[in-house]
This record gives structure tokens, C-alpha cells and sequence, in this order.
């Protein structure tokens, strides 16, 4: 009787194992193809069908010719070798003997002399129209032949023996490839974008929004959790009624007060208007109501100031709200896009922030995926390594917003 | 009269300071009064949004300075009070001011010109930290944990030293100082030392219990001197511009030529402005039906064998509108259902379902710009990953089924009627992770009796999901569409990056989302009056959207 009930039982599991998976590969992917692509190189990028791990053709010098040449695969007497292609864009003719039109042969357009001399080329009618005939070498015979098609073809030669050769089509032939990657691409990218001041800048004004608005919410946190004023209650509300307003409405006053105080173009003002925030406040009051009051009580008993209450003891006790409130305020600041578009000029390269120079990359460098990937992983790498070190911080964060509504 | 009695008990210093703060506040409120008729008066080329309230400003200023002189000279404690916020504001005026004058804050760009440098003594500085924490292993070893500690600390000091000259601190401050001596600079810091002595004056014991301060001032003062940070920058970057930007709305505010004159709803009542219009042919040009100096044409309809013309005055507005709605409807829900079946999944007890909730959460770290990248080169039309397995899907059913499906090569960010959908895949897959961790946390506090209980009685995982985490999870999912919805209707981000058009919102508009239709009217074309009529209209979908919320919360929703 038990054994069916096992058997579902483990069969629910695989499903949502598969299920699970499947989600997670899903998830993952974009981030796996940014990776790769940001270390293959530009050929490669453009491959159809798409190929995830970057790979590289690999060149051979041959004698006589100065620069590496890519090499290829080339089947030569049955077996399969590397040959480096030489020469490309050979003419090629596509001719057939208008007898046994189902076998065709390809060979060099200028090897080929017309059958009866360039004076009086002789004509068949072949398909009901008139074609020249051409005099086609076959196994030592001369057949007279039509041509029906024209291409062009690449010269490859052994690299040991360059006399060695053969004709072939190169869009078809495969070359000869190795795994490698190309770090290259990131300071490649960082050149062309300015990326390494972007990166500064970045770290910067995040780093500036986070110690300020975490100073601005605990001593603002503080007050409305425990210091008794007239004023406070209505205070909270407000603090909390404008938690939802969209930042979209206040953005045009907000970059007009930047233009009368003059920060546009400023890194400054994508700091300072954003230390000082309801939602961190709210947080902080929310986490120092829940400190018992016996020990604060005994303190100022002892004649501590309340700043003295606040760094020893509800500083050190709420470390877990901070990180939690730190987390939030780093992703907010790092991704933060629409004010840096709004307020730092395009033209002014020193002051953009990485997702300013990203958003501009993309059109500068439409052709090269490898460098705009590269560039993408440099802005998303940090907070991701942030969020895999400090990972419990951000789930809290994301629930504790929870609290926004 | 207690107050007076108490000032005569108060030592002769404290009675002078005491004088002197009364003859400063009559200063400061004659100052006050004279600057802000001067303002009124002479300044009329200034634009009204600015000159009302630095005016108000000033009179307010002098009017709290003269009652406080008027309530220290009474030996009242409001007095106190009074002139304590009003020097601690004119301090911070004056501070701040400084800072601004000597160009402290625009500093900040040349601190990150040459940041990059110190970052390396950075590491200095966290490796002096390590060797002090190291220090706390050696809990039986005094000595040696003394000595790890000492020098963490030096380590850590020396770093920090280099890091502050490598960064240029001492030039920075050099030019600081040059600034002095011009006369604004040196005005500002006369005043705040002013207002500094004025704040000291007040602030001292013997000062607070000549004017009768007791515990409950002490911790009054206390709470607006910690809250004042944030409420005096709340009131700069939030709630002014808030009121700023309501002002903004009534008027026809253009950056470019600075005009700025009340037109009161005109800007609404363009926005809004519709107008229907019968044809006598469905397709009778527009130009027949239509006042074409207003309105363009949005959209024909049958309605009753007869046909129609709808006409706007903004059509943008209106197809920005439909836009957002649009995505909304569709990335809300792609969403939030797939992340409460994820959850669920993530909430049965089996081994690693913290890994599993870690990689789902990854894409919520990530910044839309990023991410935007990415997927415009997984929507690639010839080489990108998602026509790819599109193609190989279709092959392999083609060849198992022997049927011919068409391989649909869609051109995901160049065809008007894809376009907005391939914004919605993206956003949908950035959400699902953080609308996963939301719905655990709320599987979380279901009780697990419950389950156990429909287990005994023979429920199945499905029914248990259905009759018990989905009416418990209510809440939980009310919070979640409404949070997705709001953050769906600020579509900008997403649009900007992937689709990349000029003018934004292609192709041919289909992807023009409300705060992309704000960003080209306040941004590109600089009507920011206009701009933030749109931005009004958003805020009150937004707003009622947050109070249906709050109305379920209050009705108990959340209980």
C-alpha cells in the first residue's frame, strides 16, 4: 500500500525540482550570456546559430606572407586538415556539361579558355537558351561545358608546404577555433567610455547617499520613536502619507532649484537631495520602537545625553535594520538612472555615473555586443557580489518594504 | 511674577547674554522686514514661484524674531525656544551657504577626479581593520590581542592618512581657503559665528533655568535638533518641490525662455481634451471630420452600424496613457502569478530552496540599464538567443510532427506590435524574484497547523495551495499587485534603454509610456509646466491606486 504513495510523493519532488530548474536557468541565462559575450570577441558576437562559450580562430604564419593567416578545416585526399587561408575572392565558375547536367564543376573563372578559340566561340542551346561553351579540364579530358553560376572561392594552403592548395568555399568552411576569452573587452570598453571615472563617480555619490541617509534616519528615526515634541504624531503621518509619491512629480521643481543653485551637472545633486528620506526614517522609528525602554531609562539616569543613548546603545542594537536600510539605499543609489539623465549633461563625460554611460555606450557602440556586455557586467558585478555576500539583508530589504504601503 | 524673579536670581553674564540675544532679535527682525520688502518690492524680474517664498521667508523669519524678543525679554521659555530655532536656522543658512559660496559641495567633482587614486590605500585601511579584528580571536592571549590591535590602529590611520593626501584633500582645502577672500564667504561665516554665539547664549544651563526650561523642553529641543536634519531636507527636496511642482502644473512654465504665467487648468484641460466626431465612411479623411488646428486623429469605431472619429488634443498623452495601461495589465499579472507558484514551491521544506530563492532574487539587484543591454541582444532579430530558440523550436516540432509551422521571426524591438510586449518579458522577468521573496515572507506567517490539519484530513498539495495559502496569502498578494502596479505605471527606464529611440517610445509611439511622455516634454522640449501637468495626472492614478490599498488595510484586511 505504502509504495504508490512514495512514488508520488518522489515524483512531485522531481516536477518541482524540474520546475524549479528551469525558473532558475530562466533567470540566470541573461546574466551567463552577458558574461560570455563580454569576453568573446566581435567576430564571434554575430555567429548564427548563437554559441555561449567565446571561442577564437586561430591563425598559422605561413612562409611568404607577413601577417597571420586564419586557418580552416579542409578535407584534402579524404582526411581532414588546418589549412590557413591565403588568398580569397578567387572567381570561381560553376560549369556543366549540357549532356549530364546533374554533374557540375567548379573551377577558376581565368584557368578557363572558350571551346573554339575567343574568335568564334562555339553556342549550344541548353535550358532553350543560347550559351557559350567553355573547354572544363576533367580527369585529363577537355569537355565543353556552359557556365551556369558564378562565386568565389578562398585559396587555403598547408602552412608547412604553401604550394600546397586548394579551392574552397570559405563562408562554408569552418574554421579552426579554440575556447579562449577576451578580458580585453573591459578595459577595451573602459577606454572607450570613460568607464573608470564613471566606476568612481559611481562608487562616489553611492557610497556619500548611503552614510548620509543612514545619518539622517537614525537621528530623525530616533526622535520620532522616542523623543517627546508637539508636533510629532502629525509629523509621523506626514513622514508617512508621502512615502508613495512618486519621484516623477517632483522632478521638474527639483531640477529647477538645481539650475538656481547651480548643481546641475554636479555630482552634488545626486547626493544631497537623496539623503534625506521618509522611507529610511519610517524604517528607523519603526526597528528603535521595539528597544525595550529600562535600559535607555537607566542611562539617562546616569546623565547620558541622548546622543550619547543613541550611539551606545541603539546604534550597536539595530545593526541588522541598518544593513537592511543600507542595502536598499546602496541598489537605489548604484541603478539609479532617471534623476543622473535628468540633472548630469550628456556632453559632460567626467561627471557621468555608470548607468548615464551605459545608456550612451548603447548607441555608441551599437556593432560591438562583446564591449556593451562588457560594460553591462561592470555595473551589475558589484551589487551582485554585494548581494551574494550580504544576501539575508537584501531579502529583508525587499520584505521590509513591505512596509512602504 | 516667577519669570522675573528668576532672571534676577540669574548671574549678572547670564543677564547680559540674556540683553544681548533681545537686541539681536530686534536686529535680525528689522533685517528680515527690510529684506523682505526689499525683495517684494524691487525684485520683479525674479519669477514669482521664487520670489514668494524667500519673501515669506524673510517676514516669517522676522516676525518669530521679534516675538522672541519679545518673550526673552519676559523671561518666557518659548523665547527660548523661539530664538534657538531661529539662530540654529539662520546658523545652518549661513553654514551651508558657506560650504556652497567656497564651493565645497561642487567639490565633490574633483574629489571624484582623483578618488581613483586613494582607492587602493582604501584596501590599506580595510586591512589595518582586519588585523584589529583579527585581534579579538586572541581572547586568551591579552597581550598579544593588545598588540594586534595597536597596530590594526596604526595601520588603519597611516592608510587613511595617504588615502586623504593621495586624494588631494590638502589642495582641496588650499583652494578652500583661497576663496576667503572675496566678500560673500566671509559675510556667511561672520554670520553663522553670529548665530553660533547667539545658539550658545541660549543653549547654556544657566540661560535655560533663568528662562524656566524644564525636563520636558530639554527633551523637546532634543527631538526637533535630531528630527531637523531630515525634516529641514524632507522640506527642501520634498514637500517645496512637491507644492512646486502642483504650482508648475497651473502654469506654462518653459525653461528654455523662462516664461512662467498662471494659465490655471489650461494644461489639464489640454491633456484631457477629447472630442467625437461622426463619419459618413469609415474611411473619410480625418481632415474632413476633425477641427485640424486641435485635434489629431486617435483612433476610428463602429458603434451602431455608424462610424466614428475619436479626435485628442494631446494624442501623445492618450497613446502614452494606453501604453502604460497596456503594460501594466500585461506585466503585473506575468509577474505576480508565476512568483506565488514560485513561492510556493520555494516554501515546501525541501534542501535548497535558499539557493533556489537566491537566484530568483539576482535579477531584482541588477540595474534596469544592465539588464536592458542584455536583452536587447537576447530580442536581436537575426542572432539573437530568443529567435534562436524560437527557430529550433519550431524545427524540432516540424520534423517530430511532420507539420510547417512558420518560423515567426519576430522583429521584437522594431515592430510596433511587439515592441511594448518585449518591454513587458523584460520587466516581468526582473520582477518575478522580488514578488517571490514578498510572497514567502507571507507563506511564512501562515500557521504550519494548518497545513498539518488538511494533511491529516487528506488534502493534496494543490488543494492546500487553493483552500488555505491563497484566501490566508490575501494580504500579501493585495500588497504585491499594488506595489507591481505602481512601479509598472513609472515605466520609463525599461523603454528608454531597450527600445532606444528618437524621439523615445518608438517605434511609431508604441511603446511612448506617461513618465517617457513627461521626460520629452519637461526634459527634451523643456515645457516643464506642461511636464508636470503629466506628472500630476500620473501622481493622482498613483495616489488612488495607494488609497484603495490603504482602504483595505484599514477595513482589515491586513489583520
Amino acid at each position: 500500500m505504502k509504495s504508490p504513495h512514495r512514488f508520488f510523493a518522489l515524483l512531485s519532488k522531481l516536477v518541482t525540482y524540474v520546475v524549479l530548474i528551469g525558473f532558475a536557468t530562466i533567470m540566470l541565462f541573461p546574466f551567463i550570456f552577458m558574461f560570455s559575450t563580454s569576453f568573446k570577441t566581435q567576430r564571434d558576437t554575430f555567429r548564427y546559430p548563437p554559441r555561449l562559450l567565446p571561442r577564437e580562430q586561430l591563425t598559422a604564419t605561413v612562409p611568404g606572407y607577413p601577417e597571420p593567416l586564419p586557418l580552416y578545416y579542409v578535407t584534402v585526399e579524404g582526411q581532414l586538415q588546418e589549412y590557413a587561408l591565403v588568398e580569397s575572392n578567387i572567381r570561381m565558375g560553376v560549369y556543366t556539361d549540357p549532356d549530364h547536367p546533374d554533374v557540375t564543376y567548379t573551377l577558376p573563372l581565368d584557368e578557363i579558355q572558350p571551346t573554339g578559340g575567343v574568335e568564334n566561340q562555339r553556342i549550344v542551346l541548353y535550358n532553350n537558351t543560347q550559351e557559350l561553351l567553355w573547354d572544363v579540364p576533367v580527369d585529363g579530358h577537355v569537355v565543353p561545358m556552359v557556365l551556369i553560376n558564378q562565386t568565389a572561392f578562398g585559396r587555403f594552403a598547408d602552412p608547412a608546404s604553401p604550394c600546397d592548395s586548394v579551392l574552397q568555399n570559405v563562408r562554408l568552411s569552418e574554421p579552426v577555433e579554440k575556447l579562449t576569452i577576451h578580458p580585453g573587452n573591459y578595459a577595451e570598453v573602459t577606454e572607450l567610455q570613460g568607464l573608470d571615472r564613471s566606476l568612481t563617480n559611481t562608487v562616489l555619490v553611492t557610497i556619500l547617499v548611503m552614510v548620509g541617509q543612514l545619518a539622517t534616519s537614525i537621528v530623525g528615526g530616533y526622535a520620532l520613536a522616542r523623543l517627546q515634541f508637539p508636533g510629532r504624531e502629525q509629523l509621523f503621518i506626514i513622514y508617512l502619507g508621502t512615502i508613495m509619491i512618486p519621484f516623477v512629480v517632483l522632478v521638474t521643481p527639483l531640477y529647477q532649484f538645481m539650475v538656481l543653485i547651480g548643481w546641475v551637472d554636479k555630482l552634488v545633486s545626486l547626493i544631497l537631495p537623496w539623503i534625506f528620506t521618509a522611507y529610511g526614517t519610517f524604517l528607523m522609528r519603526q526597528f528603535f520602537i521595539t528597544i525595550p525602554k529600562e535600559i535607555e531609562e537607566a542611562a539617562l539616569l546616569d546623565g547620558a545625553s541622548h546622543l550619547q543613548i543613541l550611539t551606545k546603545i541603539f546604534i550597536p542594537a539595530s545593526v541588522p535594520a541598518l544593513a537592511t536600510l543600507a542595502t536598499f539605499t546602496f541598489l537605489y543609489a548604484w541603478n539609479s538612472f532617471f534623476w543622473p539623465l535628468v540633472v548630469i549633461n550628456t556632453g559632460n563625460r567626467a561627471n557621468h555615473v555608470l548607468t548615464l554611460s551605459l545608456s550612451i555606450l548603447r548607441g555608441r557602440a551599437a556593432d560591438n555586443v562583446n564591449l556593451v556586455m562588457a560594460g553591462a557586467a561592470i555595473a551589475i558585478l558589484p551589487p551582485m557580489i554585494v548581494y551574494i555576500l550580504a544576501q539575508r539583508f537584501f531579502v529583508e530589504s525587499a520584505t521590509s518594504s513591505g512596509l512602504k504601503g | 511674577m516667577k519669570a522675573s524673579i528668576q532672571l534676577e536670581a540669574a548671574d549678572r553674564r547670564t543677564v547680559i547674554l540674556l540683553r544681548a540675544a533681545v537686541i539681536w532679535h530686534i536686529v535680525l527682525a528689522i533685517a528680515g522686514l527690510a529684506g523682505g520688502l526689499l525683495v517684494w518690492l524691487r525684485a520683479g524680474d525674479m519669477l514669482l514661484w521664487l520670489r514668494l517664498p524667500l519673501g515669506a521667508l524673510l517676514v516669517l523669519t522676522a516676525a518669530a524674531s521679534s516675538l522672541t524678543a519679545l518673550f526673552v525679554q519676559r523671561g518666557r521659555h518659548s523665547g527660548r525656544v523661539l530664538s534657538l530655532a531661529v539662530n540654529y536656522l539662520g546658523f545652518l543658512f549661513c553654514f551651508l551657504g558657506g560650504m556652497h559660496v567656497l564651493g565645497m559641495f561642487t567639490g565633490i567633482d574633483s574629489l571624484a577626479s582623483t578618488f581613483g587614486r586613494g582607492i587602493p590605500y582604501l584596501g590599506g585601511v580595510l586591512a589595518g581593520y582586519l588585523i584589529s579584528a583579527l585581534g579579538d580571536r586572541y581572547e586568551n592571549h591579552p597581550e598579544r590581542r593588545q598588540m594586534l590591535k595597536r597596530v590594526g590602529k596604526v595601520v588603519m590611520l597611516a592608510f587613511m592618512a595617504t588615502f586623504l593626501l593621495a586624494i588631494g584633500t590638502l589642495s582641496g582645502l588650499l583652494a578652500v581657503v583661497r576663496r576667503f577672500t572675496s566678500f560673500l564667504p566671509c559675510l556667511l561665516v561672520g554670520g553663522g559665528l553670529l548665530f553660533g554665539l547667539m545658539i550658545w547664549a541660549l543653549w547654556r544651563r544657566d540661560s535655560a533655568v533663568a528662562l524656566g526650561a524644564s525636563t520636558a523642553h530639554e527633551q523637546m529641543l532634543n527631538g526637533f535638533l535630531f528630527l531637523s536634519p531630515n525634516l529641514l531636507g524632507f522640506l527642501l527636496f520634498f514637500a517645496g518641490p512637491l507644492l512646486l511642482s502642483l504650482y508648475f502644473s497651473f502654469t506654462n512654465y518653459d525653461a528654455t525662455t523662462h516664461v512662467s504665467d498662471w494659465v490655471g487648468l489650461q494644461n489639464y484641460a489640454r491633456l484631457f481634451n477629447l472630442t467625437i466626431a461622426p463619419l459618413t465612411t469609415p474611411d473619410q479623411p480625418v481632415t474632413e471630420a476633425l477641427d485640424m488646428t486641435v485635434y489629431d486623429e486617435l483612433m476610428r469605431f463602429n458603434f451602431f452600424e455608424r462610424s466614428f472619429i475619436l479626435g485628442a488634443q494631446d494624442k501623445l498623452f492618450w497613446i502614452a496613457l494606453r501604453n502604460t495601461i497596456v503594460f501594466c495589465l500585461l506585466a503585473v499579472p506575468l509577474s505576480v502569478i508565476p512568483a506565488l507558484f514560485l513561492a510556493n514551491l520555494l516554501n515546501s521544506k525541501l534542501p535548497g530552496m535558499k539557493f533556489f530563492r537566491a537566484i530568483y532574487f539576482l535579477p531584482s539587484v541588477a540595474a534596469v540599464v544592465g539588464v536592458a543591454l542584455i536583452w536587447q541582444w537576447l530580442y536581436n532579430a537575426a542572432v539573437g538567443y530568443i529567435n534562436y530558440s524560437i527557430t529550433s523550436a519550431v524545427t524540432t516540432i516540424n520534423t517530430l510532427f511532420g507539420s510547417a509551422i512558420l518560423d515567426p521571426q519576430i522583429r521584437w524591438l522594431s515592430d510596433t506590435r511587439i515592441a511594448l510586449l518585449a518591454v513587458v518579458i523584460m520587466s516581468a522577468w526582473q520582477w518575478i524574484g522580488f514578488d517571490t521573496v514578498l510572497f514567502m515572507a507571507g507563506m511564512q506567517a501562515i500557521p504550519r497547523e494548518l497545513y498539518e490539519a488538511a494533511t491529516v484530513d487528506g488534502a493534496g498539495r494543490w488543494a492546500q495551495f487553493r483552500r488555505i495559502t491563497i484566501p490566508l496569502l490575501g494580504p500579501t498578494t493585495f500588497f504585491v499587485v499594488t506595489t507591481a502596479v505602481i512601479n509598472a505605471l513609472q515605466l520609463f527606464e525599461q523603454v528608454y534603454v531597450l527600445i532606444n529611440t528618437e524621439p523615445p517610445g518608438g517605434p511609431a509611439n508604441s511603446t511612448l509610456s506617461l513618465v517617457l511622455y513627461l521626460y520629452v516634454r519637461g526634459f527634451q522640449r523643456f515645457q516643464q509646466g506642461y511636464a508636470s501637468a503629466v506628472a500630476w495626472v500620473l501622481f493622482i492614478v498613483i495616489f488612488g491606486v495607494t488609497l484603495l490599498q490603504y482602504r483595505r488595510q484599514r477595513s482589515g484586511a491586513y489583520a
